[in-house]
Parts: C-alpha cells; sequence; structure tokens
C-alpha cells in the first residue's frame, strides 16, 4: 500500500472516534491529528488495533502565552512507514491528563518524565509523581518556559572567578596591540622586509 | 686507623616514611591506572589516546574497571548534579593517594554549559583537582599533555589533592551539600 492510501485510511479511522480539530502533514512520512483532550483515549486504542502499536515518544509544549500545554503522542508502525501525531491541549493551570498505560503501558515512563518536567498530572498511573530523572528537584518544573536556568545555575552552583586582566574589556589590556605588532612583524617579514 | 666499615646514620620515622613515599611515587607515576568516569563528550579524546595513534601504554598508563584499585578519577566533560553524586560516591571509595584529572572547559567553568539548570560549573569546589585539561573539547596531545603534567607534580610531591580533600573535608562537604542537598545515592532501581 502506498503511503497515500494510507494516509487516507488513517484519516477515516482517526474521523469515525474524533473529532478532528486540525490535520496537518507534516511530510510524505508524518501525519499530525489536533484532537480534543477527552478523545485521545480512543483514538490511540483505534490506531493501535490498526498497526500503530508503538508509543515511540509522549512529549509535551508549553504555550505560555495562550496558557496551555500541549501534549504530543507520537505513534509508529513496524510494517507501514507513517508517523502520526495526536496533538491535545490541556489547561496550564493544574494541569492534568487521564493517562494511558491501558493502552500503552509503556508511557508510564514518558509520563512520570512529564510530570517532572512540565509538572502535568496523570492521574491512572500509580507513580507518575516519583522522581525519575531529576534528583531532589527544589524548583518549579524545569521545561517551563516561566523557569529561568540561567537563575537557578547562578543560585546553586558556585561560579569561577576570573581576575579583571583576564578580561578583553580591560583599558589595561595591551594585549591586542601587541597581536597587531606581532602581525606586522610577520607580514614584514614574509615581504622580506620590503613594503609591498 | 680509622675505620672503613659503612655506619648507617639513624634516620628518623619521619625521614624513613619520606624515603618511603619517593620510592612509591617513582613506581606510581610509572604506572597509572586509570578510571575513567565518561561523562561528557571529551571522552571521545580517549579512544585515540589509548589506542595505538597516541598509545597510552607507553607511559605506562591503562584502564582500571573499579574505583578502588585506581590511581587518577578520570573526569571528562560536564558533570550534571545526578553524576556528581556517583562521582563523589566513587572518589571516596577510591584508595589513597587517589588523583584527579578533569577534561575540557565544563569542569573548570561550566563551559558551555554554564546557565543551565543541571549542569555544575566548577568542579574543584566539590572535590579536589590535581590536573585541569582545557578546551572544548582538548585535543589528544593536550589529554596526554595532561597525564604528563600530572607525572610531573607526584614526582614534585605537588599533586596533593587528596591531601587537601582530607584537611578541608568540612569545606567541600558544605558545598557538596548546598549544591547538592543530599549527597546520599537514593533511586528506584538500586533500593
Ligand atoms: S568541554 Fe566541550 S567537549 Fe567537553 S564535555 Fe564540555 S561541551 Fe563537551
Amino acid at each position: 500500500m502506498n503511503s497515500m492510501n494510507n494516509i487516507e485510511r488513517v484519516k477515516e479511522i482517526v474521523e469515525k472516534v474524533a473529532k478532528v480539530r486540525k490535520f496537518e502533514q507534516i511530510d510524505k512520512f508524518q501525519i499530525a491529528f489536533e484532537i480534543e483532550k477527552n478523545d485521545v483515549h480512543q483514538t490511540l486504542s483505534a490506531l493501535k488495533l490498526a498497526g500503530w502499536k508503538q508509543l515511540s515518544y509522549l512529549s509535551a509544549i508549553d504555550w505560555i502565552e495562550t496558557s496551555k500545554f500541549e501534549l504530543v503522542y507520537v505513534l509508529f508502525n513496524w510494517d507501514e512507514a507513517l508517523y502520526i501525531q495526536i496533538r491535545a491541549m490541556i489547561e496550564r493551570e493544574a494541569a492534568e491528563m487521564n493517562s494511558i498505560i491501558s493502552i500503552f503501558p509503556g508511557a508510564k515512563y514518558y509520563e512520570r518524565e512529564a510530570h517532572e518536567f512540565f509538572g502535568i498530572n496523570f492521574p491512572g498511573n500509580p507513580d507518575y509523581h516519583k522522581q525519575l530523572i531529576l534528583e531532589n528537584w527544589d524548583d518549579i518544573p524545569p521545561l517551563r518556559k516561566d523557569f529561568d536556568p540561567s537563575v537557578y545555575s547562578d543560585r546553586k552552583f558556585p561560579k569561577r572567578e576570573y581576575s579583571v586582566d583576564y578580561s578583553v574589556k580591560d583599558p589595561e589590556n595591551k594585549s591586542f596591540e601587541k597581536i597587531k605588532e606581532r602581525e606586522k612583524r610577520a607580514l614584514s617579514l614574509r615581504t622580506g622586509g620590503q613594503k609591498k | 686507623m680509622k675505620s672503613t666499615k659503612f655506619t648507617p646514620v639513624p634516620l628518623t620515622k619521619a625521614e624513613t616514611d619520606k624515603k618511603w613515599w619517593e620510592i612509591g611515587d617513582f613506581f606510581r607515576r610509572n604506572s597509572l591506572w586509570l578510571l575513567m568516569y565518561c561523562t561528557g563528550c571529551c571522552a571521545i579524546e580517549l579512544p585515540p589516546a589509548m589506542t595505538s595513534a597516541y598509545d597510552m601504554e607507553r607511559l605506562g598508563m591503562g584502564p582500571m574497571a573499579t574505583p578502588r584499585q585506581a590511581d587518577i578519577l578520570l573526569v571528562s566533560g560536564y558533570l550534571s548534579l545526578k553524576t556528581l553524586r556517583r562521582l563523589i560516591y566513587t572518589y571516596e571509595q577510591m584508595s589513597e593517594p587517589r588523583y584527579v584529572v578533569a577534561l575540557g572547559s565544563c569542569p573548570i567553568n561550566g563551559g558551555i554549559y554554564h546557565d543551565s539548570h543541571a549542569v555544575i560549573n566548577q568542579l574543584d569546589q566539590y572535590i579536589p583537582v590535581d590536573v585541569y585539561v582545557a578546551g572544548c573539547m582538548p585535543n589528544t596531545e593536550a589529554v596526554m599533555n595532561g597525564f604528563v603534567d600530572l607525572m610531573d607534580q607526584i614526582k614534585h610531591k605537588r599533586a596533593n589533592g587528596w591531601k587537601k580533600y582530607h584537611e578541608n573535608y568540612s569545606w567541600y562537604k558544605a558545598n557538596q551539600i548546598t549544591s547538592l542537598g543530599e549527597v546520599d545515592v537514593h533511586d528506584e532501581f538500586h533500593e
């Protein structure tokens, strides 16, 4: 089956179970559907039955201006060369999404990761709140857009201090002039001491 | 007539110890075993350093699998908080004298990760470092030069990082706790 038919087939499957808000064809092998939060589970299980039985990735995007998180589920099929992205918007405040571990058990760790880095809750996943990658994290989740990594770094990690004479902004620093002198001399040697 | 018999001058305990240390250091610096803690991208410089291109073996150096039998802890690249915990754990397991060589600009001042929430900026705040090799990444000649520098330091009794760790233990521990919160490793996969 070629990929064009495939896309039509997937569209049919998805439209049967969910209200598609937006369809996007990213390239020949990737398509994306934006659907309602409540339709995600049905869509994923329908696609799983149709052969997209591996969840490649679950990720989140922080749209801070509109105060939303976008969840992206990427599905992979071992027989057809077509990736499917299922996207759903959820509220940013008290973000919550029902777990999909009943459909894809491997999502357990992706959900824990999303909880750790974005603070999204996944009721239905028994240990989504456990720490996975960060240890003893003590600030707001680090991949939220309102988290400032350099402020955190300045606060937590001692910085090396350099004395000013290493700085090129130092007015006393004559090293640029010295380099110029050296270059001039190198040039004069190259031309045998003659000016060109 | 004056006797020609050799009468040894009795040495004090400190002097004898010093002599033994010198002998020990001679052998130690000619057979250094590395424990490679390949945390970051700088680790890519080690294959040429170890294999026939630069052949570390000719300096008497070789890789070692366990911390307890290694002399050098080689930190190659950036350290996240998570790896720093394991690094301190490893460092404290090593038998003395122990030396630390850090590769790359990341352990020196954070390098390109200077403003990251996950990567520490200055390794010598947490454990003493004997040799830094600058560069991002340092080329293999620089790495080899770093090892030769370390041998030189051992020869001139300047590789004293491990003694400093004893003397300033509370300072190092305080720094570790400020950045890490808790130094002990807890994770669900090992408990
Ligand atoms: S110094 Fe450069 S090459 Fe080395 S670990 Fe840091 S970023 Fe990577």
